[in-house]
């Protein structure tokens, strides 16, 4: 925790910030190392951003799966909260009637405004052995994996490396960069093509790298 | 047999008893006059028009056909309420068609039927429309399944149809031939509500079909229906009690804005007014001749400012209930308070409830503002991003009156934004000084202590809402404690099996009780389904979540037993 924080606190907090508020629900999450949750006992006033984690157990906390929206044919689908919102489903609790965009010109078909909602975004979380606050990346902001983890340097480090490649990825850093795919299997970030990545990437984690040679 | 008592049942027919209970029209009141004795169970029975069913799967259609054999009304709920937040997956239930099949055997002159949060297909409409002849009313409130296809069917088929009132469905629309399917012998209409539905619908067939309905006195059209349509309707139906306009922004309208105004002031029994839709300063004054005369106005589709607002209330003396947009402020609010001294409701909603940069929307000024204006206050329903438990304890004393008290502060778990603390004392104070409370949804940071007042002095409390609140069990065992509690609904909250096994012998006394989020697990509900086999106690399994943990919990009274058409993720214990 030392030798992290002090790095975030250096004079790169403000592009921290920057980075953490950019995603659009860049939210802090605490996390107990690698596990979602752990948040335990809902104390709400200990925690000064969103509460989704409160339900730590639960699904709710976590925004509505693609699986149940495509699901429902005849009805309409009400607002998946857009991502800048609270991720907690139901929640303000506004009935069908009066939880369309009332200040859009138009009535948008569900479909029209789930792509939209679908499309903008990609937030997984992002958990760091030895770190006790996971993070939240947007995947769909970057373009490749070097943005990506000069993203993540950033978050966590404080630091990135400007011109290499990013240690994060060469296999000259503490850590590992990892991700759990759709099948909950550890995968080594970077193997596969970006793209493909996108669309089995379920969260991140940054491992120690226990294989690293001295 | 005591002689004597037998005398007195001869001397009083049933036919008189069954006249006399048929002007008795509320169902508690008949629950009640059942219960006296074994005749006035059956007069009460055999005079029943209407039955009200709270909870579908509480009693069954072959139960209640059974026992009441004369019912041309009827009313059912389905799903439990947290369905309208998506907290209840679809394939839950609640399907209507069972009923009407027995329906259609048993009451083949059934005239109305209101439902709410039941899942209404296609067929079941069709089925409605063609089975029963005498049909009049049909009422969907929160309902999904059907598309605009069925609404065909009932405007086809239905001759007699006076009531066709459609809320806030999850309705598949397919467009708006529906209305056309009205034919032109069709004239007893009185309420057309279809404010809900996005597609549009023929004028030229809506404007017929309100000139040849003399009776018609609700008419809530949707969206699209311009302000130079709105005229015309107008002119044909000034008797109009009830009016939801389309939209209220036009480019250019036809005539001369008087002509809009006239109309309005010649719909002298206008008394509710909504729709509004994109309402501006140019076009709302035209509504002011009627506004003296309106006890409801729903605004909540208006995005007005606290100016508009104030200039439009000036006219409004008469105004009991009232439904707002938090765009209007609370400088908006300090304009009801001065000129709605009559107002007995208040509904306050977010215009953009995901997105706090947008608008600040109202805050505890606002609401102390209505309190003091508003001394009858007694139904609020309140939007909020911050609040305090001084505000709420003084909006308790300007309105001790208050029977349903739904204030909801947006973020989770937000403290009194000055002090800090929990939102407990301003909670307190509402059960403490509103002796009459009957419907409370709490939120913002809240320990046990709010619980404790609310078993303590919520003594005519029967709905509560619960969401990320409480510190531990003892939250949920107090507030079992209310005496006329019937609906329970919780979420996100730390209540587990403790919590959940103190209402062991309270939950068949009351209508229902759902826990989502919470820390039930699967062990503690099997105890409870097995002490007490009068419940069903339903867990909704949730792929992504662990075996043992009871993610989403229904309990409730039945006569029916287990559900028969449960889906798989709906384990009954």
């Amino acid at each position: 925790m030392d030798a992290n924080s002090k790095t975030m606190l250096k004079g790169d907090h403000d592009m921290l910030l920057a980075k953490v508020y950019d995603d659009d629900d860049g939210e802090i999450e605490l996390g107990l190392g690698l596990s979602i949750g752990g948040c335990g006992g809902l104390r709400k006033s200990e925690e000064d951003l969103m509460p989704c984690c409160s339900s730590s157990s639960s699904s709710d906390s976590v925004k509505i799966p693609k699986s149940k929206i495509v699901g429902t044919k005849r009805r309409v689908v009400e607002s998946v909260s857009p991502p800048n919102a609270t991720s907690v489903v139901g929640w303000p609790p506004i009935r069908r009637g009066h939880r369309m965009p009332i200040l859009a010109n138009q009535i948008k078909s569900e479909q029209e405004e789930l792509s939209k909602i679908n499309n903008r975004h990609l937030s997984v979380k992002v958990n760091m052995e030895g770190t006790p606050i996971g993070r939240k990346v947007d995947l769909y902001a970057h373009t490749s994996y070097e943005m990506l983890a000069q993203t993540l340097e950033n978050m966590f480090y404080g630091t990135h490396n400007a011109l290499g490649s990013s240690r994060l990825l060469n296999g000259t850093s503490d850590f590992v960069l990892t991700y759990e795919d759709k099948d909950g299997d550890c995968m080594l970030v970077g193997d596969v093509p970006w793209q493909m990545f996108l669309g089995s990437v379920k969260r991140l984690r940054i491992l120690r790298n226990t294989n690293m040679q001295h | 047999m005591d002689p004597n008592k037998k005398r007195v049942d001869s001397l009083f027919p049933d036919e008189v008893l069954e006249r006399v209970l048929s002007l008795i029209t509320t169902h508690k009141d008949r629950s009640s006059i059942s219960l006296v004795s074994k005749s006035w169970y059956n007069a009460e029975r055999w005079s029943r028009r209407h039955v009200f069913i709270g909870n579908c799967y509480s009693v069954s259609p072959q139960i209640v056909a059974k026992r009441f054999p004369n019912i041309r009304s009827v009313t059912i709920k389905g799903k439990p309420r947290f369905s309208d937040f998506n907290l209840v997956p679809d394939d839950w239930g609640a399907d209507v068609f069972p009923w009407l099949s027995v329906f259609a055997t048993v009451y083949p002159f059934l005239e109305e039927l209101r439902l709410k949060r039941m899942v209404v297909s296609d067929e079941s409409l069709e089925f409605l429309a063609t089975k029963f002849v005498g049909f009049r009313n049909l009422s969907l409130m929160s309902c999904d399944g059907f598309s605009t296809d069925g609404l065909k069917a009932v405007a086809t088929h239905c001759k007699n149809l006076t009531e066709l009132d459609i809320q806030e469905n999850g309705i598949e629309d397919l467009g708006g031939h529906w209305l056309s399917c009205f034919p032109e012998s069709l004239t007893s209409l009185e309420i057309l509500n279809f404010a809900s539905l996005n597609s549009e619908v023929s004028f030229d067939a809506l404007e017929k079909l309100v000139s040849r309905c003399k009776s018609l006195r609700v008419l809530k059209v949707n969206r699209n229906i311009s302000l130079d349509q709105l005229q015309k309707l107008l002119l044909h139906a000034p008797q109009l009690m009830e009016l939801g306009t389309g939209t209220f922004m036009q480019e250019l309208v036809s005539g001369p804005l008087t002509e809009l105004k006239n109309a309005f002031s010649n719909c002298k029994n206008l008394l509710t007014l909504s729709g509004l839709w994109d309402a501006t300063p140019l076009y709302l004054p035209v509504i002011y001749p009627a506004c003296a005369r309106l006890t409801f106005l729903n605004l909540s589709y208006a995005t007005l400012r606290s100016v508009e607002l104030a200039n439009l209330l000036a006219h409004c003396k008469s105004l009991r209930r009232l439904w707002l947009l938090d765009t209007v402020g609370d400088k908006g609010l300090e304009a009801v308070g001065s000129c709605c001294p009559l107002l007995e409701e208040l509904r306050v909603f977010p215009a953009d409830p995901f997105d706090e940069e947008m608008n600040l929307g109202v805050t505890e000024v606002g609401f102390i503002s209505v309190s003091r204006g508003c001394p009858k206050l007694h139904y609020t329903l309140y939007f909020c991003r911050q609040m305090t438990n001084s505000a709420v304890v003084a909006v308790a004393q300007n309105c001790p009156d208050f029977t349903h008290f739904r204030l909801c502060i947006m973020t989770p778990g937000q403290p009194d934004y000055i002090t800090k603390e929990p939102m407990d004392e301003g909670f307190g104070a509402i059960v403490k000084t509103c002796t009459k409370i009957q419907r409370l949804a709490v939120s913002g940071l809240l320990t046990d202590r709010t619980f404790e007042y609310i078993g303590k002095y919520a003594k005519n409390l029967e709905t509560l809402s619960v969401a990320f609140a409480g510190s531990s069990d003892l939250g949920m065992e107090y507030v079992l404690g209310c005496p006329k509690l019937r609906k329970l609904e919780i979420r996100d909250c730390p209540f587990g099996n403790a919590a959940l096994l103190s209402g062991l012998m309270k939950y068949e006394s009351m209508r229902s009780l759902w826990m989502s989020a919470c820390n039930v697990t699967m062990n503690g509900c099997r105890v409870l389904a097995k002490q007490r086999p009068m419940l069903n106690v339903e867990v909704i399994k949730d792929e992504e979540s662990d075996d043992s943990q009871a993610h989403k919990v229904y309990v409730y009274r039945t006569v029916a037993g287990p559900r028969r058409d449960a889906p798989p993720f709906v384990l009954t214990l």
